[in-house]
């Protein structure tokens, strides 16, 4: 019912963290150079995953339209939601 | 920035799409799981450990409480309305309709899910809408980030915590980090039960 593999994501951070912490204060290679290096992999991944995936390239013609203003409709309320409160709470 | 990342995301389309259907016995895993999931890994670590050397990162977390249980929340809130809204424009079951939209962009667990519960056309739906919520955030997050630091979090949901958690502190600063895994993270382990009981109301 539930995956708790999402929770094996923690670990990763964490231990990044804990060894950032340590290694403060040296010279360490360019970061944001690897990150991006790691995000084109994972991207890629991402992508072909889904050109991969039969139920979803499938779906899309369908269900296309009303999919498409679901998921503009969701992040517009949740990015108005929180930015209204960023403005009134002042947080 | 953003354009290398819609080229590589069209070529990982093809690339899986030839693969699937021309390439008899390719072992997809090894892309959509080991890679996947190795360089997610990898890309956490990564990022954390930024995080860590940075003094100032730290400082700025400092001040960030509250955010971390009011982002998660606010955007649950924006998601269920936003399908409730969708459903009445299209005149759909409202609560099917809600229930999509409380995948929180995890097409993932969405798609599965509402085929299993309300049939395979909800699912359809279900993994479009939540699909096409991830593809929106990564595309619109250099224009988002404009409007908030923290808008770019608000529109990612669950996906905040991997797959646009690299993006998103890439424009936001490393100081979103926190804010947008943890935001991610209570999302996603709220998802399957938002899904389930509001898909049950139908």
């Amino acid at each position: 019912m539930f995956d708790f593999s999402v929770l094996v994501l923690v670990v990763p951070l964490a231990l990044g963290i804990a060894c950032g912490f340590v290694l403060r204060g040296r010279k360490i290679v360019n970061l944001s150079k690897v990150t991006f290096g790691v995000i084109l992999v994972l991207i890629f991944a991402l992508g072909f995953t889904i050109g991969s995936n039969h139920d979803l390239l499938a779906s899309l013609p369908s269900v296309g339209v009303s999919a498409f203003v679901m998921a503009l409709l969701a992040v517009g309320f949740s990015v108005f939601f929180v930015v209204l409160a960023r403005k009134r709470l002042r947080f | 920035m953003i354009k290398y990342i819609l080229l590589v995301l069209a070529v990982g389309v093809v690339t899986g799409y030839l693969a699937d259907n021309f390439v008899v016995g390719f072992p997809l895993s090894w892309v959509t799981y080991y890679l996947f999931d190795g360089s997610l890994l990898v890309l956490l670590f990564v990022m954390g450990l930024a995080f860590g050397v940075d003094r100032e990162a730290v400082a700025k977390l400092r001040s960030t409480g509250l955010r971390v249980l009011v982002v998660p929340l606010l955007v649950a809130l924006g998601s269920v309305l936003g399908g409730l809204v969708a459903g009445l424009i299209f005149r759909l079951d409202l609560f099917g309709s809600m229930a999509v939209t409380a995948g929180f962009g995890w097409y993932t667990l969405a798609g599965p899910l509402l085929t299993q519960i309300l049939g395979s056309q909800w699912g359809a739906l279900g993994f479009a809408a939540n699909f096409l919520r991830e593809l929106l955030t990564v595309v619109s997050v250099s224009l988002m980030v404009k409007v908030d630091k923290y808008a770019p979090v608000a529109a990612g949901g669950a996906t905040t915590m991997d797959t646009t958690l690299p993006v998103i502190v890439r424009y936001c600063g490393k100081d979103v980090l926190i804010v947008a895994f943890s935001s991610g993270f209570t999302l996603s382990m709220a998802a399957p039960f938002v899904v389930m009981a509001i898909a049950s109301l139908t």
